[in-house]
């Protein structure tokens, strides 16, 4: 089995593409592809506070405080609309970014009016900061309004302010840092920790079942003096090998990159964040992924010795993220615990089990059923795989 | 030495529907099952080159499959330098050296390495299987290739190494399918006198080919595969006496005879 588990692993280091997958693609790749997202996302919000947004105004003197404040404000150039052109045609022809329509009940007290309306056109789909921009200079001037009206009524501030908001929740979080961030953060990265290891896997997988049908060494190696289920074991434990690597290289390579990247407070808060996590809850990690990796190494190696050529292998393992992916989004929705028929749930478990032990919120005793489920499952997936390598039909197709 | 009696073997076929006429009228094919191997029987002693003719689909690949132990048979007996394969395969593996035409390497490791996972798979110290490289180098004209990468091999040079591969254990027979097809003059050559070399240190060996002048230049023994069974099995000499015009016409014979 050794022998078998060496020479697949010389195999697999001098592959470049299976090193693209495994490292490169978590190491630099991913990080690449986030840092150009975030540059144009970045880029994106930036034009768009920046930008001066065309305004013409319909009823300017129903408002002419407003009016005036539009006038002189650097984000707004004023342009007169056509006349015989609605605002909305205005707008769809590009005549302005918006048309503001002001009420005509803006300068009666609010008491003997009714609530202002100021009527916006503009094209919505888009990202923009309408609203925004024109809540920072109308709320001042009918902020006052509203003053006025409740010393017109004698009311009180705190009456006042009961006025506006009837009732507010007091919210007192009892959920530490860790616990809020671990639920957040904890789901998206069992997620891509399964599914990294599905992809790291995946190549190898490819390459030594059906790769070994297409080379023609599948006989010579089936031949060999050992028994069949060290050669399935010798290529089960490299291609589970490489699925914890991957996944272990993209943990490291999003923590590093996240250092690197971040700045001032947010080093301090991974550093808090990470520092909250103890090595034990790390290694029960770990431990959690051999299973899970397990099943994944023999359903993959099943698929792969089934086929008959390598790119066959590849879109029958294609599927399998679907197989990873629901499970592991089952973990993330509400009302699904880490508790009874749940913690039986394979790889649903091991989910929220991550993101138990992210947030520091685990219940240890859970791990009983994790890891009899995910163990039960991992030898059953592997005998399968060795009882599929023992036959003729499955190899000789 | 090789002792073949009575060799079976079937295949589910997965849809009989979608045969097609010609197939569906195939004596061999029963029910779901094609009857690849239905009666195949020869032996070859030591020092004896036996050579299995057959058209293709007879049934070649399938017998030497078994006689390599990647397939069981249904029924029969195989025994190779007297231990019986069926019952102990792991035991016969190390007697057999198997080769195919297309037998291939692991492209990403060198000749050495690949002579040496084989070698170490057949239970071999790393000090014998260094001794029996350069012993198979020598003897094959390996050195100047050996430590380079199989994925830029040429033909010849992966044949050599691929015959290097399949005799680093020594193995008691050597079972070659149809080795020299697909193959250019010279790595052909080179697999013949190999075949040759066995032939001298008393190994015996069985392949199967289309061809009848390797036949003629090396084997001792024919035998005849036609449908899944032994239509003939004999000295050379006597496969040569079917027809007076050629070895053509003595394969076609022997196809049209009775069973053997």
């Amino acid at each position: 089995m050794w022998i078998v588990f060496k020479k697949e692993l010389k195999e697999i280091l001098r592959d470049k593409k299976t090193l693209f997958f495994m490292i490169a693609l978590p190491l630099l790749i991913i990080p690449a592809i986030g840092g150009v997202v975030g540059y144009f996302s970045v880029k994106a919000v930036t034009e768009a506070e920046e930008k001066i947004l065309k305004v013409s105004i319909v009823n300017p003197n129903a408002a002419p405080q407003i009016t005036e404040e539009l006038q002189r404000s650097e984000f707004f150039e004023i342009v007169p609309i056509e006349s015989g052109v609605t605002p909305e045609q205005w707008v769809k022809s590009k005549g302005a970014d918006f048309v503001l329509t002001m009420p005509d009940s803006y300068t009666a007290p609010l008491l003997e009016s009714n609530q202002r309306v100021f009527v916006i056109h503009l094209n919505d789909a888009g990202l923009n900061l309408v609203e925004r921009r024109l809540k920072e200079i109308i709320e001042p001037y009918l902020n006052k309004q509203q003053q006025t009206a409740f010393q017109t009524l004698n009311l009180s501030e705190e009456q006042s302010a009961g006025l506006i908001e009837p009732f507010v929740f007091d919210k007192i979080d009892v959920a530490d840092k860790r616990e809020n961030i671990g639920e957040k953060v904890g789901g998206m990265l069992t997620y891509f920790i399964f599914i990294l290891c599905l992809q790291g896997a995946m190549m190898p997988a490819a390459d030594l079942g059906a790769g070994e049908k297409e080379r023609g060494t599948l006989e010579t190696l089936l031949i060999s003096p050992i028994e069949r289920k060290y050669l399935v074991l010798g290529k089960f434990l490299t291609i589970a090998l490489a699925g914890v690597m991957t996944a272990l290289i993209t943990v490291l390579s999003m923590a590093i990159w996240g250092i690197v990247l971040s700045q001032g407070m947010a080093i301090q808060f991974v550093a808090e964040f990470m520092g909250a996590i103890n090595a034990i809850d790390f290694v029960l990690i770990f431990f959690m992924l051999i299973p899970i990796v397990s099943i994944l190494a023999s359903i993959l190696l099943s698929i792969s010795t089934y086929a008959r050529s390598f790119k066959e292998a590849q879109s029958y393992m294609a599927p399998l993220v679907f197989v990873v992916i629901v499970p592991t989004l089952m973990s993330s929705l509400p009302g699904i615990e880490l508790t009874g028929g749940w913690a039986w749930v394979p790889l649903t478990n091991v989910a929220l089990a991550i993101k138990e032990l992210i947030k520091g919120t685990m219940d240890y005793y859970q791990l009983i059923p994790i890891f009899v489920s995910s163990m039960a499952i991992a030898l059953g997936t592997l005998s399968f795989c060795v009882y599929w390598f023992n036959k003729e039909k499955v190899l000789f197709r | 030495m090789i002792e073949v009696q009575g060799l079976q073997k079937r295949f589910a076929v997965e849809n009989p529907k979608k045969l097609s006429e010609q197939e569906k009228k195939d004596p061999r094919l029963k029910g779901r099952f094609f009857r690849s191997v239905r009666d195949v029987s020869f032996q070859c002693e030591e020092g004896c080159v036996l050579g299995l003719l057959g058209p293709n689909g007879a049934g070649k690949t399938t017998t030497l499959r078994m006689l390599s132990t990647a397939l069981s048979p249904d029924s029969g007996s195989i025994f190779i330098d007297g231990v019986d394969v069926l019952k102990a395969p792991i035991e016969a593996r190390k007697r057999i050296g198997f080769l195919s035409g297309s037998t291939g390497l692991y492209g990403r490791l060198t000749g050495r390495e690949n002579m040496a996972y084989f070698g170490e798979l057949h239970g071999m110290s790393k000090a014998a299987v260094e001794e029996r490289i350069d012993e198979l180098a020598d003897m094959l004209d390996l050195h100047t290739f050996l430590d380079r990468r199989c994925e830029n091999f040429s033909t010849g040079m992966k044949q050599k190494t691929a015959i290097a591969r399949t005799v680093i254990h020594s193995p008691k027979v050597v079972v070659l399918d149809e080795p020299t097809t697909g193959l250019d003059i010279m790595a052909a050559q080179t697999v013949l006198s190999f075949v040759r070399h066995l032939k001298s240190l008393g190994t015996p060996v069985i392949f199967s080919t289309h061809h009848l002048a390797e036949v003629s230049e090396l084997c001792d023994r024919v035998c005849v595969i036609n449908e899944g069974k032994t239509m003939f099995d004999d000295t050379l000499n006597a496969f040569t006496q079917l027809s007076e015009n050629s070895l053509n016409d003595a394969f076609l014979s022997a196809l049209n005879m009775k069973e053997a």
